[in-house]
C-alpha cells in the first residue's frame, strides 16, 4: 500500500444502494425505479449484516475512501463520497498562473490556459519562457523567445519554434502550428471564410461567374496529406453543411428519410408544407419516383481534399517506417504512449510533439445528490483556499486511529528491562500466526456522546485468513465538549495520561475482553486481537482464479488449525519459533513474491455503527427552550490497514 | 446571408470572445451561408420551437458532449471539436483506491515491485486489468464495470471537460454490437448518477465513415479485443465480420516475443513447462509502449521475393528490416538497452494480425487474419455495394496507427482477389473444373479468378457512368470527379469520435436517442422493437419531444 501503515479507509454506504437498473428492477418488483432516496438506516443494517465487506474485492477500490475525503450531509445524515454528490463549477483557473478564466472563455480556449503556461510534451514539467541570448546577442530582452523545460532541457527550438514576443505565447504558437501543419490549412480556412470560394460555388447551381474555382484545387488533390486534422474537420463540416443546404432544396428526397432525416433537409418550412401535400412516409419507399420531382438532389460524398477527403498516400507509411528505422530516431525519437495522449493523433515522433497549454482547473461546489443540500462551497477566488461551507465527514464520524500495542512478555516475567525493550511490532513485517494487539482509538468530534458498536468478521476475507477479535465491541465515546470542561471535570488527568501509554506505575495493563482499554474526554480506545494468517507461497507461476480459491480455502484451514493450538493467549516466546503448521507453506515455495499484489497486506474490515441523540435542529428551529432530541444512527464499513504480513 | 445575423446571435456567447480564441473560430466561422438564397438552414434559429431562445442559453442549445467508449480507452470532448479533449485509459492505476498514490511512486519503488513484474503471467490475465470490459460477460462483474465507468466519467468531467456533468446532452459512440446487460449497465450508471436529459447512441463504424467524408465505406476497426470489418452503405451497416485478431492479440504476441528475449537475456532455460514458455514476464505498459513505438508491418510478399507486389523499392523493406534498433531491455527496462533487428519487431504484427505462417484451414472462424476478414466482408456485400466499399476502405482503431498495416492489408486483399476473384468456393475440384472450362474456352481469358469480377465491373461501370452522366448533367456539377469504385483504395478518416462530433454539430439527430424519463421508467426494456417508427426529425417543426417510443435501432 502506498499509504504508510497503519491507515484507515471508510467505505461509503452508497455501495449498498447499487445503480438502479430499471429493466432489472422491473422484473423483480413493479415499483418505480427512479433514483430512490436513501433507505432508512435500519434497513441498511439488515442488509449489511448479511454480507461482510470484502476490502479485497475489486469493487471495494471504488467505494473506499480515506476518511478525510468524505463529506457528510446534514440533511440525509449520511456519509457522502464523491460518488454520491453532484458538483457545480464555481470558477476556472490556471493552476500555474492562477489567473481566473471567465466561464464564457473556457470552452473557446479549449479548457487550457490561454496565456504563457505550457507543459513540456516530453516530461510534462512546466515550461518557462526564456530568451535566446546567443541568437539575439546585444539586446538582452529583445531576442527571440523559446519555451524551455527546466527538467528535461527540452526547448521549443527542438521542434524549430521561436517566439517573437514573450507574451501571448499560445496565440503565437497556434498560428505557427496552423501554418506549419500545412500550407493547405490556411488556404482551406481562407476558402471557407470567403463566400465566393470554390467550395461554395462548385455546387451552387446557377451563378458564380467570378469564381476562381480551379486554381486551388489541383494542388489540393496532389497534396492532400497536408491538411491538418483541424482543417480537415472544418472542411468536412463545411462540406456537409453545404450538402445539407443543397439537398434541402428538394423537400423530401429519398435519402433524407433514410438516415434520420437530419442529413438531408434542414428546409423545415418546406417540410411543414409537404406535411399537408404529401405524406413523408410514402416518399420513403420508392414513392418518390412517381411524383415528378424536378431534381432529386442527392447528398454526395466528399471528393476532393478541400472537402475533407483524404486518401492515404501510398508512400506515407513507407516514409514513416524508414524514419522509425533510421539511426537518428531510435527509441527516444519515438513518442511514448503517454506523450501521445494529448497530441494530435498523427504525432508519432518526438519532433511532432507540441508544448501543451496547461489544463485549467476548477473549483467546484458540491451538493448532496439526493437532497441537493450544499456540502462544499469554496471561495470564488482562485487564490483563496478557504471554503464558505465545508461539511467534512470527519467532524461527524469518529476519527479512527490505530496503533500497535507494544509487544509485551507475559505478565509474570515483567521487569523494567524487558519493558523498555518491548518492541513495537514492525507493521511492515508482521509475523504470521503471532498475535498482536492493536489499539483502536475512536475520537468523537460531535457535541453529543456517541454509542459505538463495532463488528468484524472473525476471519478476514481474502487469501490470507487472519483472525480478528475485538475485545470490547460496544462502548461509548464522550461528547466533544469544551476542553476546559474536561479540565474542570476530570479528576486526575495525569493518571489518564499515563494509562494511555499502556502501563501505570509499575504494573502492566492487560487487555481484557469486554473492557475498554482506555477512555478520555471524547475518545475511547479498545483493543483488537489480531492473529495474522499464514501467507501461502505459490507453487506454480501462473495465478489463475481456481488456484486462488483453492488457496483461500486452504489458508483458512491453516489459520484455524494454527490458532487453535498456537493461540495468542499462551504464546510466550514471540520472536523466533514459528508456530506449528508454519512449515507447510514453506516447502512448496518457488517464488518469493505473493501472486496477488498486496495479498500480504493485512486489512481488517470493521463495521461501525454509531448511535447518538441530537437536537432536531433541521425540522424545528429553536421554538421551545429545550430542543427536541432525535435519535440518530450511522453505520458504515471501515477498513483498517494494519500492516504487511511477512512471508 | 439571411442567416448570418441569426448565427451570430445564437453564438453571441462565442463570437463575443472570438478575438483571441482558437477553437471557437474553428467551430463557428464555418456557419457561412450558402451563396444562393435559401431557407435558413440553421435550424436552431427558426425551425425548432423548443430552441427558439436564440440566446444559446437553453439546455438544448448547449453543446452536446461526446464520449467514445471502447474496452481500453474513453475519449471525450465537445461537439464540433475536431479532436477529443482527452482520452483516458482504463488501467490498474485508474482502479486504485482514492488516496493510493502507488502509481506515482513507481520510480523509487523498491525492488519488490520489480520482482512482481517479472513473474510470468498467463497471457489472459496479463492484459485484463487494463480492459474496461470484455464482450464475454460470463465472468465479468458488471458492478465493477459500472464503478469504473462512473469514475472515468466523473474524472473526465472534472479534469478535462470542465463543465458540470449531466447538464447537457450526452452522445455515446459505441461499438455497434454490445451485449444488452452491458449497454444497460452503462446507461443505468449514467442516468442514475447524473441528470443527463438524454443520451444518444451512435455506431462507431458509421461515424468513422462520416468523418472520412464518405457515405459508404468499409470500416476496418483494428480494435483492442477484436477487429471488426463493417461494410457501411449510406451510413448503414450492411455487413459485419469480426476476428479476434486485434490489438490485444498483437500486444500479447509482442509480450511473448519480449519475454522470450528476456529469458534469453537471463539465460533462463525453462524448457520443462510449456505454460511457462508461453507466459509473459514483461510489464504490460512497457510492452504496449514497444508496440506503440516500434511495431510495424512489412509490405506483402516481402519474404517471398517471387510474389513481389510491384513495390516501389523492393529492396528497401528488406534493407530496413535488417537495420538494428535498440529498445529498452525487456528484463530490465529501466536500465539497459538491447539491440535487435528492426525486422523482428514486425514479426509479432504479422503473426498476430495476418496469421503469417498459418494455413487458412487451421484457423477458426473467429480468428481469421485481417485480410481474410476484409475479403470476406466484401464478399458478403452485394456487388454494387462491394464495388463502392472496396474503394473506400477506412482503417480506424489502435491498430491503424501501426505503419505498414494498411498497405499490407490492401495488398493481401488484392492478392486474394487476384487469386480467387469474388467467389467463396475454393478447393481442388473447383480449380480443376475451372481449368477444364478454361481449356474448353477458346478465347484467351485471364485466369479464372479475374473473370468473375470483371464483367460485373464493366457492366456496373457502364451503368453507373450512364447514371452519373445524367446526374451530373442535372446537377451541373462539372467539377465532380467520377465516382470511384471497383478498386481497392484506402481513405483516411478522422475517427469515430470526430465523426460523432461532426454529425452532432450538424444537429443531425441520431436514431437512438434515449430520454431520461423513458429510460428511468422501463430501462432498456422500454425500447420499442418496432423499427418502423417514424424517425424523428430534429430539424423539422415536428419537435420530437413528445415521442412516445424510442428504439435501440441496431443495438436492439
Amino acid at each position: 500500500m502506498s499509504r504508510p501503515f497503519p491507515y484507515t479507509y471508510i467505505s461509503c454506504p452508497c455501495v449498498e444502494r447499487p445503480v438502479s437498473d430499471p429493466s432489472r428492477k422491473k422484473e423483480t418488483s413493479p415499483r418505480k425505479g427512479s433514483s430512490q432516496p436513501a433507505p432508512e438506516i435500519n434497513d441498511n443494517d439488515d442488509e449489511e449484516e448479511e454480507k461482510d465487506f470484502d476490502p479485497r474485492s475489486p469493487r471495494a477500490n471504488f467505494s473506499l475512501y480515506p476518511p478525510e475525503q468524505l463529506l457528510y450531509c446534514e440533511d440525509c445524515h449520511q456519509i457522502k463520497c464523491p460518488r454520491c454528490i453532484t458538483e457545480e463549477i464555481v470558477c476556472w483557473y490556471c493552476p500555474s498562473c492562477l489567473f481566473e478564466t471567465p466561464s464564457s472563455m473556457v470552452r473557446s480556449e479549449g479548457n487550457r490556459c490561454a496565456r504563457n503556461c505550457f507543459s513540456c510534451p516530453i516530461c510534462t514539467a512546466p515550461l518557462a519562457v526564456s530568451t535566446l541570448e546567443n541568437v539575439s546577442g546585444s539586446g538582452s530582452q529583445q531576442g527571440p523567445w523559446v519555451l524551455s523545460c527546466g527538467y528535461c532541457m527540452w526547448t521549443t527550438l527542438d521542434i524549430g519554434i521561436k517566439f517573437d514576443k514573450p507574451t501571448n505565447i499560445r496565440n503565437q504558437l497556434s498560428k505557427m502550428t496552423e501554418s506549419s501543419r500545412g500550407r493547405q490549412m490556411s488556404r482551406a480556412y481562407g476558402d471557407l471564410k470567403s463566400p465566393l470560394s470554390p467550395l461554395a460555388t462548385a455546387y451552387s447551381t446557377v451563378d458564380g461567374p467570378e469564381v476562381p474555382p480551379d486554381d486551388g484545387k489541383p494542388p489540393a488533390d496532389e497534396d492532400p496529406a497536408v491538411l491538418g486534422p483541424d482543417a480537415r474537420f472544418a472542411a468536412l463540416k463545411a462540406f456537409y453543411r453545404n450538402q445539407l443546404s443543397e439537398t434541402s432544396a428538394s423537400p423530401n428526397d429519398p435519402l433524407g428519410t433514410d438516415f434520420g432525416a437530419g442529413f438531408s433537409s434542414p428546409g423545415a418550412l418546406n417540410r411543414i408544407m409537404s406535411l399537408y401535400t404529401s405524406s413523408t412516409l410514402s416518399g420513403l419507399y420508392g414513392g418518390n419516383s412517381k411524383k415528378s420531382k424536378p431534381k432529386p438532389l442527392m447528398m454526395r460524398e466528399a471528393q476532393t481534399a478541400s472537402e475533407g477527403l483524404k486518401l492515404a498516400a501510398s508512400d506515407a507509411e513507407d516514409t514513416i517506417i524508414q524514419r522509425m528505422a533510421s539511426d537518428d530516431c531510435g527509441w527516444e525519437g519515438l513518442a511514448s504512449s503517454e506523450q501521445r495522449v494529448f497530441q494530435f493523433p498523427e504525432a508519432r515522433f518526438v519532433e511532432d510533439l507540441l508544448p501543451l497549454p496547461t489544463l485549467l482547473r476548477t473549483k467546484r461546489s458540491k451538493r448532496c445528490k439526493s437532497c441537493k443540500h450544499i456540502l462544499v462551497k469554496p471561495e470564488f477566488k482562485p487564490q483563496s483556499t478557504r471554503f464558505r461551507i465545508r461539511l467534512i465527514a470527519l467532524s461527524y464520524i469518529p476519527l479512527t486511529t490505530i496503533r500497535p500495542l507494544a509487544v509485551s512478555p507475559s505478565s509474570g516475567v515483567t521487569s523494567s528491562t524487558t519493558l523498555l525493550a518491548a518492541p513495537t511490532p514492525d507493521l511492515n513485517a508482521l509475523q504470521p500466526l503471532q498475535p498482536i494487539q492493536i489499539l483502536l482509538t475512536l475520537k468523537n468530534h460531535m457535541f453529543d456522546p456517541v454509542r459505538v458498536t463495532l463488528g468484524t468478521p472473525s476471519v478476514t476475507p481474502g487469501a490470507v485468513a487472519t483472525k480478528v477479535t475485538i475485545l470490547c465491541p460496544q462502548f461509548d465515546i464522550g461528547a466533544n465538549s469544551d476542553v476546559w470542561d474536561e479540565a474542570l471535570q476530570a479528576s486526575n488527568p495525569a493518571d489518564q495520561r499515563s494509562s494511555r501509554s499502556g502501563l501505570t506505575g509499575g504494573y502492566e495493563k492487560v487487555a481484557e475482553a469486554g473492557k475498554v482499554w482506555d477512555k478520555g474526554r471524547n475518545w475511547t480506545t479498545v483493543v483488537l486481537e489480531v492473529v495474522p494468517g499464514l501467507l501461502e507461497r505459490k507453487t506454480g507461476t501462473l495465478n489463475t482464479k481456481e488456484k486462488k480459491d483453492e488457496e483461500d480455502a486452504k489458508d483458512a484451514r491453516h489459520a484455524r488449525d494454527a490458532t487453535s493450538d498456537g493461540g495468542w493467549s499462551d504464546s510466550d516466546e514471540n520472536e523466533t519459533t514459528p508456530p506449528p503448521g508454519h512449515g507447510l507453506g514453506l516447502e512448496t515455495q518457488s517464488s518469493p513474491a505473493p501472486a496477488q499484489p498486496d495479498e500480504d497486506v493485512l486489512e481488517i474490515p470493521v463495521f461501525v455503527r454509531m448511535e447518538w441523540d441530537s437536537e432536531n435542529q433541521m425540522e424545528q428551529p429553536v421554538a421551545k427552550g429545550k430542543p427536541e432530541m432525535v435519535k440518530r444512527e450511522l453505520a458504515y464499513w471501515m477498513v483498517l490497514g494494519v500492516g504487511r504480513i511477512e512471508y | 446571408m439571411a442567416t448570418a445575423p441569426t448565427a451570430a446571435a445564437i453564438d453571441g456567447k462565442y463570437s463575443a470572445t472570438s478575438g483571441s480564441n482558437i477553437r471557437s473560430n474553428l467551430r463557428h466561422s464555418q456557419q457561412r451561408p450558402p451563396n444562393t438564397p435559401h431557407t435558413p438552414q440553421h435550424s436552431r434559429g427558426i425551425s425548432s420551437f423548443a430552441s427558439t431562445s436564440s440566446q444559446g442559453s437553453l439546455r438544448n442549445d448547449e453543446d452536446a458532449i461526446i464520449f467514445e467508449i471502447g474496452s481500453r480507452w474513453l475519449r471525450a470532448g465537445f461537439e464540433g471539436d475536431s479532436t477529443p479533449m482527452c482520452s483516458v485509459g482504463f488501467g490498474p492505476e485508474e482502479s486504485r483506491r482514492v488516496g493510493d498514490y502507488r502509481g506515482w511512486a513507481r520510480n523509487n519503488s523498491s525492488q519488490a515491485e520489480e520482482k512482481t513484474r517479472q513473474e510470468p503471467v498467463d497471457p489472459d490475465f496479463w492484459a485484463s486489468p487494463y480492459e474496461l470490459w470484455r464482450m464475454d460477460l460470463r465472468d465479468m462483474d458488471l458492478g465493477l464495470v459500472e464503478d469504473r465507468i462512473e469514475r472515468a466519467f466523473r474524472e473526465t468531467y472534472n479534469k478535462y471537460l470542465l463543465t458540470d456533468a449531466g447538464t447537457s446532452r450526452l452522445v455515446l459512440v459505441l461499438p455497434s454490437l454490445m451485449p444488452h446487460p452491458l449497454l444497460s449497465s452503462v446507461l443505468s450508471t449514467l442516468f442514475s448518477r447524473w441528470r443527463f436529459p438524454s443520451i444518444t447512441l451512435l455506431p462507431g463504424a458509421a461515424m468513422a465513415t462520416a468523418a472520412a467524408g464518405l457515405r459508404a465505406a468499409l470500416v476496418v476497426d483494428i480494435g483492442w479485443a477484436e477487429t471488426t470489418v463493417t461494410g457501411v452503405y449510406e451510413y448503414r451497416e450492411i455487413a459485419i465480420k469480426r476476428s479476434t485478431r486485434g490489438m490485444r492479440s498483437l500486444t500479447t504476441a509482442m509480450g511473448r516475443f519480449l519475454s522470450r528475449l528476456a529469458r534469453k537475456d537471463n539465460n533462463e532455460a525453462q524448457e520443462g513447462q510449456p505454460a511457462a514458455l508461453e507466459a509473459i514476464s514483461v510489464d504490460f505498459e512497457y510492452c504496449e509502449d514497444v508496440v506503440n513505438r516500434f511495431a510495424w508491418c512489412r509490405p506483402c510478399g516481402h519474404d517471398e521475393e517471387s510474389t513481389g507486389q510491384d513495390e516501389e523499392e523492393p529492396s528497401d523493406p528488406r534493407l530496413v528490416s535488417k537495420k538494428i534498433v535498440s529498445i529498452p531491455s525487456p528484463s530490465t527496462p529501466g536500465l539497459n538497452y538491447i539491440e535487435l533487428p528492426f525486422g523482428s519487431l514486425a514479426e509479432p504484427v504479422e503473426q498476430a494480425l495476418f496469421a503469417q505462417g498459418l494455413a487458412d484451414c487451421v484457423l477458426d472462424d473467429q480468428e481469421k487474419p485481417l485480410h481474410v476478414v476484409v475479403y470476406n466482408t466484401l464478399l458478403a456485400l452485394p456487388p454494387d455495394i462491394r464495388g463502392t466499399c472496396m474503394s473506400r476502405i477506412i482503417f480506424v482503431g489502435g491498430g491503424a496507427h501501426i505503419p505498414g498495416i494498411r498497405r499490407r492489408t490492401i495488398q493481401e486483399v488484392q492478392a486474394l482477389v487476384d487469386q480467387y476473384g469474388w467467389s467463396p468456393v475454393r478447393g481442388k475440384v473447383v480449380d480443376e473444373q475451372l481449368r477444364k472450362l478454361q481449356d474448353l474456352r477458346l478465347s484467351k481469358q485471364p485466369p479464372p479468378a479475374a473473370q468473375q469480377p470483371e464483367p460485373t465491373h464493366e457492366e456496373k461501370a457502364e451503368e453507373q457512368d450512364f447514371v452519373e452522366q445524367k446526374l451530373r448533367r442535372n446537377n451541373r456539377d462539372k467539377d465532380l470527379k467520377p465516382f470511384v469504385h471497383g478498386m481497392l483504395r484506402d481513405v483516411e478518416s478522422l475517427g469515430a469520435w470526430a465523426g460523432a462530433s461532426l454529425v452532432t454539430a450538424l444537429k443531425v439527430r441520431g436514431l437512438v436517442e434515449i430520454e431520461r424519463e423513458k429510460y428511468v421508467q422501463h430501462g432498456l426494456a422500454g425500447a420499442s422493437r418496432d423499427l418502423d417508427t417514424h424517425v424523428p426529425d430534429r430539424r423539422s417543426g415536428l419537435r420530437a419531444g413528445d415521442r412516445s417510443s424510442w428504439t435501440l435501432a441496431g443495438w436492439g
